[in-house]
């Protein structure tokens, strides 16, 4: 199979970045997973969606926009009401939703080529993000799972946090590159690693 | 040790010194200094010059308030004018100038202008300019001819014009309790919220926590108060749920508790860390705010009140016991209430002299009696200075009896030696923020001051912002505060304990004192008591059109000293009280904010670049990138030496000869899924979709509601129920929040969802007679020829391993194919379609060649479809299905949109082989020195190989009634005229015989 490009490609800088003499405060990378889908539930229909999701995904999404659930290969959150996102680390996820849901319950639309999938994780995590993003990224107020649709001036990003100090960014493709050098730059203050 | 500065007090670290320049000089402080203590500390006095009469001006305060001191500060080239020396913390190697002045702050020619006072008093510039009424200067000249030296002789300190290399950033905060100002009143709310459990934010303008506590002297639960915030500010530090935002200024309260703040993140450093930025912008969302943002003390109003040496009382304590400087060896007291006698208390242990404390009361209290008897000195009662005297320092005063009732000076003025006059008229609340958020101040008689309003949006008033100026009522109403910003979840604590509290007591209403003399109100910008008075006489009774007349507040620092003394003299002219007269609400910024914060990340950076999967691979080719829009795309692909005409005739030619490929991945891609898709498709489009069979595509136009051309593009049907739609790439954007807004209001009931799939799919357009040729010996899985994949037929395949999409479609009048795969093969693919073409000699081609090659078949480029045009005017009528309704049906056939002397569109030949210009008009008789009679407009022009001309697309009135006709370019701003000819917009195969093979 041919490898998918990352947009990255030509501003990707392993290693450690900015002011990183205490140790750094974030860690940048790209988790390229090999399914980004979109899912959504016609009025009425968002339970049972819910529950195929489940089937094809093995994850139980809670009910309700923002509502999420992380594990190490699998994620997914509702990203708007009766819209969910679904990323996994293997790829043909889009075929087993399509399967699971017909279109009398729903609609499964294949990104994973579309969208660019970025992570950032470390104490400073919520800090670098708060400079971006009007999201409230504390804890209480986005808990484990959960997550967010928004934007940033013109790049539109889902962003789930995955962990207590990680979040991952789902970015439109054609932004990620501009998006990416942009949080290299606000992380410089922290220290950052890209890996 | 310098002669002003003690050996103990103060925050300083008198063992760390620190070297400054200021006007060139060498100077040193310590750290821990501003600019305005280290100056005073190095027998300073002399810092600017005032605005409009140039009159030597020194340090008034010590904080935010300051009108006077005034400084530029350098770095390098760049260069930060109007900065007040009292919030200006110095650094190793600062440098800083003094304003304003020429050709030295000592020596200054524009003092001249004082001698002019009455002819430059308020209102100066609107007669200015209004100028004479006859005469060779009348009206605005006389202004014209006076700004050039009006703005050389005035102002404030210049901008530089170096680009500002500094970092901004922004940040976005939410919290349960915003807590503003760190005095004693805010310390404890935000302690208060915190046990409360709340999360809380403390801002504080300063570098220092604790407000007053740090110079009052007082004592708070047994510890010097200075000591007691210190412990505060540090238990604070160590919770969880607190953050401190020392050097920030909250500045804007805007609606639903959305506050702004500027965090001077770097300003006081020599050189900011790596990634730092030099300002921070916070955007605050708070549940609730308290407000414990103290008060200004208010100066007197009498001649001489701007000599350097005449400072606020409170600010020379303040210099006193936090900074270890004295502002003068001895000092007079100028006073109209209580409070200034702890700061001649404080000077007097400090090692100055008071010389004397005048008071303009028959009364004062047994406590302040008892510190003019300590410090020593005359204690004038009902008595006033009714001057300064000294050049560019005090150095003496007249003082004069005063009757408090009549407010009338007695008997004659004598004088008192002095080297430094503190004065205070009182304290004004600092209500700004709470003025902001929407409610107008109340004027209390008692006070003689403005207090807040009722809360118009969730904050909590506490101390001094409330008019409770003592210690012991600030901390009581700090806790109070946080504990109801908390919600009541806290524990209520004992108030802390006050001992050794500075005396306190309402001011006498006494704002000026009546003396001969130039009084000034504003100083910074130079606006008399006189001039007030000169407003009202000319008419302006209205508090609002005085500020504006008389600049009165207006300044940077936005009369922070004189809005109260202005008014309330104002009030004395009208004869009325101060509360009927009113106030001017007070509008964000609270303090000056850096036009950088605001534009934070994005300064340098204005907007994101959207490149397409294959934009790599264009640079490396040499193409010549274009932006349009976001996107970045291929313009040419030039080779050595060619100009962009020649390499994009090349290009077309290429194409029309043998083969071109094209990124199309920048097109508008939508999903349209769902069991209603079809539907849908037919309400937007004009055209029929729902009769489009699986694997095809059609060509559909979307109109706006009012009947004008929104769109166009082709629709893909991918399956029963699953529709790509493709967009221009201008409009991808609105073409989704048109439908969206259609799904979510007007059609709710339908099922179908739309999702932007742009960025999923990467586009190649392959065009040219040899286009399926090429196509063939790459392609597998699917056959292409004319009964696999007929015109508007959509095959899938692969090209180099990867899933392709191919559909045949033509904008260029060419045999061509669009061919999609994920965007993450889109170079992959690419390269393979690329490499496939070589042998055939097939070239990439950029935006000039895709424009040309449009252009040549009359297809519109996009600048057509203005938000004007109708489909009849593009010639698109026959899009317009007849069958069903569509969005803009019911509007197609109004008056206007049927008129005959529409623009429509045309085709046009230049006559005189010279190039065409976008956007020039069109007329029917050329008048070069008189440009008229537009008939229309050039909306796309190019170079067409195809017929070895210069043409153009045009909408020109009446359309293809005139067609082979001519008229004329008219360009007057590019200088272009020439003959053209009016032709069909269809230059190239009419018929569309090439396309179909």
């Amino acid at each position: 199979m041919v490898e998918m490009l990352s947009p990255l490609q030509p501003v990707w800088r392993p290693g450690s970045h900015g002011n990183f003499a205490d140790g750094v405060g974030v860690v940048l990378s790209e988790t390229q997973p090999g399914s980004i889908v979109q899912v959504t539930a016609w009025p009425g229909e968002e339970k049972t969606v819910i529950a195929a999701i489940r089937t094809a995904s093995g994850l139980s999404l809670p009910d309700g926009a923002g509502g999420g659930i992380a594990t190490e290969t699998r994620a997914a959150f509702g990203i708007a009401p009766g819209k969910f996102l679904v990323v996994s680390e293997d790829e043909g996820l889009a075929d087993a939703l399509v399967q699971a849901i017909p279109i009398n319950l729903g609609t499964v639309t294949d990104l994973s080529h579309g969208r660019t999938a970025l992570r950032i994780a470390g104490p400073k995590a919520e800090w670098v993000l708060q400079k971006f993003f009007a999201v409230d990224f504390s804890l209480p107020a986005l808990p484990v799972g959960s997550g967010v649709a928004t934007n940033h001036h013109d790049i539109f990003a889902h962003i789930q946090r995955t962990g207590e100090d990680r979040f991952d960014l789902t970015i439109f493709r054609s932004f990620a590159r501009a998006f990416w050098t942009a949080l290299c730059h606000a992380s410089e203050e922290v220290g950052y690693e890209v890996r | 040790m310098s002669p002003r500065r003690g050996n103990t007090a103060g925050r300083v670290d008198r063992t760390r010194t620190i070297r400054f320049s200021f006007d060139g000089k060498s100077l040193t402080g310590h750290a821990g200094d501003t600019l305005a203590s280290a100056l005073l500390a190095n027998g300073i006095s002399l810092v600017a010059r005032s605005f409009k009469y140039h009159r030597p001006r020194g340090v008034l305060t010590a904080g935010i308030d300051e009108p006077s001191a005034l400084v530029t500060v350098l770095k390098g080239e760049e260069r930060e004018p109007n900065v007040p020396a009292t919030m200006l913390e110095i650094y190793d190697g600062l440098v800083v100038v003094s304003q304003n002045r020429f050709p030295s702050l000592a020596v200054d020619v524009g003092a001249v202008n004082g001698l002019a006072g009455k002819a430059i008093s308020a209102g100066f510039y609107y007669k200015t300019f209004m100028g004479p009424v006859i005469g060779p200067l009348k009206g605005t000249r006389f202004w014209m001819v006076c700004e050039h030296f009006i703005r050389r002789a005035a102002g404030l300190g210049s901008a530089g014009t170096a680009p500002d290399s500094s970092r901004y950033e922004r940040m976005y905060a939410f919290c349960d309790v915003l807590v503003v100002g760190s005095g004693p009143a805010g310390l404890m709310a935000a302690k208060a919220a915190s046990e409360g459990g709340a999360r809380v934010i403390l801002a504080e303008l300063d570098s220092r926590f604790g407000g007053s506590a740090n110079w009052s002297g007082e004592t708070i639960d047994s510890l010097p108060a200075a000591d007691w915030a210190a412990d505060t500010v540090r238990d604070l530090s160590g919770r969880e749920n607190v953050r401190l935002l020392p050097r920030t200024t909250v500045w804007g309260y805007y609606d639903s508790n959305g506050l702004a703040a500027l965090e001077r993140v770097t300003d006081h450093k020599e050189k900011p860390g790596k990634g730092e930025p030099r300002h921070r912008h916070w955007s605050i969302r708070a549940g609730t705010v308290v407000l414990a943002t103290g008060a200004f003390e208010r100066p007197l109003v009498f001649p001489g009140n701007d000599r350097p040496g005449v400072m606020l009382a409170s600010a020379a304590q303040r210099y006193a016991a936090e900074f270890g400087v004295l502002p003068g060896e001895k000092i007079a007291v100028f006073a109209n209430n209580d409070g200034a006698y702890a700061a001649a208390k404080t000077l007097r242990d400090s090692g100055a002299a008071i010389t004397a404390i005048v008071d303009v009361r028959a009364d004062i209290s047994a406590e302040a009696r008892a510190i003019a008897s300590a410090v020593g000195g005359h204690l004038l009662l009902r008595h006033a200075v009714v001057a300064t005297e000294g050049g560019k320092h005090v150095s003496g005063i007249k003082v004069q009896g005063f009757d408090l009732a009549s407010r009338r000076l007695t008997g004659e003025a004598r004088h008192l030696d002095a080297d430094c006059l503190i004065v205070s008229g009182g304290w004004s609340p600092v209500i700004h923020l709470a003025s902001q958020a929407g409610a107008a101040p109340k004027w209390d008689e008692t006070l003689q001051a403005f207090l807040p309003p009722e809360p118009a949006q969730n904050w909590i008033g506490a101390g001094s912002f409330n008019g409770r100026f003592t210690t012991a009522e600030a901390l009581a109403e700090g806790l109070s505060a946080g504990l109801r910003a908390a919600g009541g979840n806290g524990h209520p604590e004992a108030v802390p304990e006050v001992e050794h509290a500075a005396p306190f007591s309402e001011p006498a209403p006494v704002f000026e004192i009546p003396a001969k003399g130039k009084a000034f109100v504003d100083l910074q910008h130079d606006v008399t008591a006189e001039d007030v008075r000169l407003a009202h006489r000319e008419g302006f009774i209205s508090v609002e059109h005085l500020k504006r007349y008389t600049t009165l507040g207006m300044a940077t620092d936005q009369g922070k000293t004189s809005n109260v003394p202005g008014l309330a003299i104002m009030a004395d002219a009208l004869g009325k009280p101060v509360a009927e007269v009113g106030t001017t609400r007070f509008r964000p910024p609270f303090a000056s904010v850096s036009i950088g914060a605001l534009a934070a990340e994005r300064y340098g950076d204005i907007k994101p670049e959207r490149l397409t999967p294959m934009h790599d691979w264009h640079v490396a080719q040499g193409a010549k990138m274009y932006a349009a829009g976001l996107w970045y795309r291929p313009q040419i692909y030039g080779k050595p030496g060619e100009t962009v005409e020649q390499a994009y005739v090349r290009e077309t030619k290429t194409v029309r000869e043998i083969a071109g490929i094209v990124d199309v991945s920048t097109l508008g891609k939508i999903a349209v899924q769902g069991p209603d898709a079809a539907t849908l498709l037919d309400r937007v489009y004009t055209n029929m979709f729902s009769t489009l069979a699986v694997n095809k595509a059609r060509y559909g136009l979307m109109l706006r509601e009012e009947g004008i051309a929104f769109d166009d593009g082709t629709t893909w049907r991918l399956g029963e129920h699953d529709f790509l739609m493709t967009t221009t790439t201008a409009n991808a954007g609105k073409v989704m929040q048109h439908l969206e807004y259609y799904l979510d209001v007007v059609w709710p009931d339908l099922k179908v969802h739309v999702t932007s799939v742009t960025d999923q799919w990467a586009g190649a357009a392959i065009a040219g007679p040899k286009a399926r040729e090429i196509l063939a010996t790459c392609v597998t899985g699917t056959a292409v020829d004319n009964a696999t994949l007929p015109f508007m037929g959509i095959v899938s395949g692969e090209i180099a391993g990867v899933p392709v999409k191919i559909c045949r479609l033509s904008f260029s009048g060419e045999m061509a194919f669009e061919v999609y795969c994920g965007a993450g093969h889109g170079t992959h693919v690419w390269e393979a379609l690329v490499e496939a073409g070589k042998p055939f000699g097939m070239v990439p081609y950029g935006l000039e060649a895709l424009g040309t090659l449009r252009i040549e078949k009359g297809h519109v480029t996009g600048a057509e479809i203005d938000g004007r045009t109708t489909a009849s005017d593009l010639h698109l009528d026959w899009m317009l299905s007849k069958k069903k309704p569509f969005i803009g049906s019911n509007m197609l056939g109004r008056e206007g949109l049927v008129a005959g002397d529409r623009l429509r569109l045309v085709g046009l030949i230049s006559l005189d082989n010279r190039p065409l210009n976008g956007g020039a008009h069109i007329v029917e008789q050329v008048d070069e020195a008189n440009p008229r009679h537009s008939i229309g407009h050039i909306t796309a022009v190019c170079y067409s190989p195809a017929l070895g001309k210069y043409i153009g697309l045009a909408l020109v009135k009446g359309g293809k009634s005139r067609h082979g006709t001519r008229a004329f370019i008219s360009d007057p701003l590019r200088k272009r005229f020439g003959p053209v000819e009016i032709v069909s917009h269809h230059f190239f195969d009419p018929e569309g015989s090439r396309m179909h093979g």
